[in-house]
């Protein structure tokens, strides 16, 4: 080979195609979840605005609302606009490498959000923003997406002045498939969306931001832990969440993990197993990064479930459920993936983080595996600690505990272990009895002694035994 | 294994009657002889009884699970074999192993309770069923069960509720509407808009002989026939077609000398408040309540039959 031959080579052109941007990245992520990502600008919006509010609702005072139809998508905002100096940002695809995060607290790293989610729906958009005297709209037609060749976007003045800052984006000449889920699968689409607003924004909504779709509001379901209060001078074992906190490397960690309800009797768990009753389940862990839930009542081994001394998650451990909290100024310090609907599996701080949540969640199986065949008694302990309370809630009320340093561990933090209640010796000696019978001859024997057939069997096998019991005594 | 009395059940036998009135529209579209019927048609089989009068070239099957009711349906069959084929087992069991193929059918699941399985069945059963069959869906809608009750509801339903943020209505037409979407989300996710085939509802009423029940009627319809079910359906005055809020049956009880005395002075708009005047008397609380009463005896008087004694 000569020289000469090496010169016939010229430099290979790396720049990326639209058609990447808009049909493949589009496929990494689910519809649902596309929309929770103009929502996640919306609250950036906020941070970013410097206008938020004291106290426990600094969102209180902004809203999202979402509308959908067979021919359009409209999401609009009063969280701030985008300033015209972040334009770069806001409409490139993808940020620069080194560039500082403009949000502190916000959950956007790699600038693909709002376009993903446009591209995902369709291929007319209209971006309208107001942030103080910037006030500019961009246009994507279908022109500009099949041309591979044109990267600008025209920008024009917005041609109304909004009442207050923000952003409405309108997608048009939607996609088919996304079309017939608008319309044709509409009802199923707006439960879907909803469930998963409301609980993966269960905290901002908290917090006060509000949230409609297609007119209705999303209410807030949050995680509830049973927390039995402290009171001055009592000792002695209660149903309080485990909890633990630490702050390293930029990321402040709080996690708790407890019960959300009581604890299931074996008839509850047998008939379960049997058929399944409950279409949903609050069990499990979520997982928030800066307030948006990444992951909702997660029960698998991602958030320790099966792994190491913990068992896998059961029927029986249904009333167990834990959030684990991580915030940072600097979101690529967050263990989330690039949808931020999922954990970064691979993160150290995560996996260091899992083993707290094992060890907190290992307290709560086995008090459930102790008192299982005794699930009334527990039941009254768990119902007498009051009403659980939100996870703010339970943030509050740990200022009152005191917490141990577990600086011989590799995450040191601070723990609080809860001394729950054990079933005494004698209680131990208990044994489970239990039968099947006809369901029919049931029924006769539940009328017979209490003029009801309805009555839970456990309720009369129990009868039948104590009657026998007497019986036998006299 | 006791049974309701079922000659006390009026409401339920106007939405027997509207099935086969919906049936006999689907006949402008489709052959009948073409259909298999499905139902859990309890001791008596009234549905499979009616159906015989009225369609008596449709094939039967009556899936019943207790050996002493299924006893009872031996013995009051209103046809013999092969016309109609009784079935001991449970509904579960059955759908699990139903093989539809190109037999089009018409099912009633006509439940008792309302329960997560039975929109876990109607979607298995919407699913399976061939292309132009005809599936009714009758479920326990009764507010009282879960008053002051939300999170239960929300554990067993969430998944299929609209929003889980809220508790289920403390009222019999908005619990109704509740139950009703929740079959609508369970139909659209077992046919989702990418499928050929998709799910319309034709009607929906909710009642109460006692205990408030919900129940809808649809047709598993090619999506690109889709405006010729609708065309067929919608001169139909109970046709609910586009998920609207369902139809209350609250029929009153007339005497059989009130009804023929009504009777011939229908059809007529503003039913309730003229029979109210034919008859010289209130048959309710108050002139309102009558006149409502009156109403729904004008608009299913078809629909309601007679109920007599008889000396056997």
């Amino acid at each position: 080979m000569t020289a000469k031959d090496h010169l016939q080579y010229g430099p290979v052109d790396t720049s990326p195609v639209k058609s990447f941007f808009v049909h493949m990245l589009t496929r990494d992520i689910g519809l649902e979840e596309s929309i929770l990502d103009l929502l996640d600008n919306c609250v950036d919006g906020i941070l970013r605005s410097d206008r938020t509010n004291g106290g426990g609702t600094p969102y209180s005072g902004f809203c999202a609302e979402i509308d959908f139809k067979g021919d359009s998508f409209m999401i609009s905002d009063n969280c701030g606009g985008i300033p015209w100096r972040l334009h770069d940002y806001a409409f490139k695809m993808g940020r620069a490498s080194g560039r500082a995060p403009d949000v502190p607290g916000g959950v956007g790293v790699y600038g693909i959000g709002m376009k993903r989610a446009v591209f995902k729906m369709g291929q007319h958009c209209l971006i309208s923003t107001q942030n103080g005297r910037d006030r500019y709209e961009i246009e994507i037609t279908p022109k500009w997406i099949g041309d591979e060749n044109e990267w600008a976007l025209p920008v024009r003045a917005a041609r109304d002045e909004r009442n207050e800052d923000g952003t409405t984006i309108v997608v048009g000449k939607l996609n088919p498939d996304i079309a017939k889920r608008f319309s044709g699968d509409a009802a199923s689409f707006k439960s879907k969306l909803n469930d998963m607003v409301a609980t993966h924004y269960a905290f901002i909504i908290d917090k006060g931001f509000r949230i409609r779709i297609n007119g209705d509001p999303v209410k807030a379901r949050p995680t509830r832990l049973v927390f039995s209060k402290v009171r001055s001078g009592t000792k002695g074992p209660r149903i309080q969440p485990y909890i633990f906190k630490t702050k390293t490397d930029g990321v402040e960690v709080f996690l708790a993990v407890g019960f959300t309800r009581p604890i299931p009797s074996q008839d509850e768990v047998i008939s379960e197993q049997e058929e399944k009753k409950y279409s949903s389940l609050e069990a499990g862990w979520t997982v928030l990064c800066n307030d948006r839930a990444v992951l909702y009542c997660d029960r698998s081994e991602m958030t320790g479930w099966g792994e190491a001394d913990v068992p896998r998650y059961h029927t029986q451990f249904i009333a167990i459920s834990g959030v684990a909290e991580f915030r940072s100024d600097d979101a690529s310090k967050l263990p989330t993936t690039t949808t931020k609907r999922g954990i970064d599996s691979s993160s150290r701080l995560y996996l260091q983080v899992k083993n707290r949540m094992r060890e907190g969640m290992r307290i709560f199986t086995d008090y459930t595996n102790k008192w299982k065949t005794r699930a009334d008694e527990s039941r009254r302990q768990i119902e007498a600690a009051g009403a659980p309370l939100t996870f703010e809630e339970v943030k509050t009320e740990a200022k009152g505990l005191t917490f141990r340093s577990t600086k011989a561990q590799v995450l040191r933090g601070d723990q609080y272990r809860p001394k729950l209640p054990l079933p005494r010796p004698t209680q131990s000696q208990a044994r489970r009895v239990s039968f099947v019978k006809d369901a029919k001859d049931v029924r006769a024997v539940a009328e017979y002694l209490f003029d009801d057939p309805e009555v839970d069997p456990s309720r009369v096998g129990e009868e039948c035994f104590d009657l026998i019991l007497k019986e036998s005594r006299k | 294994m006791r049974h309701p009395a079922y000659q006390l059940r009026p409401n339920k036998a106007v939405d027997r009657l509207t099935l086969v009135d919906a049936i006999r529209r689907l006949s402008k579209l489709t052959d009948l002889s073409e259909y298999t019927y499905f139902g859990l048609g309890g001791p008596y089989l009234e549905d499979f009884r009616l159906l015989y009068e009225f369609h008596p070239e449709m094939r039967m099957v009556s899936i019943e699970e207790d050996p002493e009711t299924y006893k009872r349906q031996r013995f009051h069959r209103p046809c013999g074999v092969p016309n109609l084929v009784l079935k001991r087992t449970d509904s579960r069991s059955f759908l699990a192993h139903y093989e539809a193929g190109n037999q089009k059918s018409i099912f009633w699941l006509d439940y008792t309770g309302l329960e997560y399985p039975h929109f876990e069945e109607f979607a298995m059963l919407l699913g399976k069923v061939a292309s132009k069959s005809m599936v009714k869906i009758t479920l326990r809608a009764e507010p009282k069960d879960y008053l002051r009750k939300g999170n239960e509801f929300r554990e067993k339903f969430g998944a299929l509720m609209p929003n889980r943020s809220y508790d289920p209505p403390r009222v019999a037409a908005g619990f109704a509407q509740l139950v009703q979407q929740m079959v609508r989300i369970t139909s659209e996710d077992a046919l989702p808009s990418a499928m050929p085939l998709m799910f319309i509802p034709v009607s929906s009423f909710y009642y109460s002989d006692g205990t408030g029940m919900f129940t809808l009627t649809g047709l598993v319809w090619p999506r690109s026939e889709e405006w010729a079910l609708r065309n067929c359906f919608r001169d139909w005055e109970f046709a609910n077609l586009h998920w609207a809020r369902p139809r209350r049956i609250d029929v009153p009880m007339l005497s059989t000398k009130e009804r023929l005395h009504l009777q011939h002075r229908l059809p007529r708009s503003n039913a309730g408040r003229s029979l109210r005047r034919a008859l010289g008397y209130l048959i309710d609380e108050d002139v309102r309540s009558t006149e409502f009463k009156l109403g729904q005896y004008a608009q299913f008087h078809r629909h309601f039959p007679y109920f007599m004694k008889a000396i056997p």
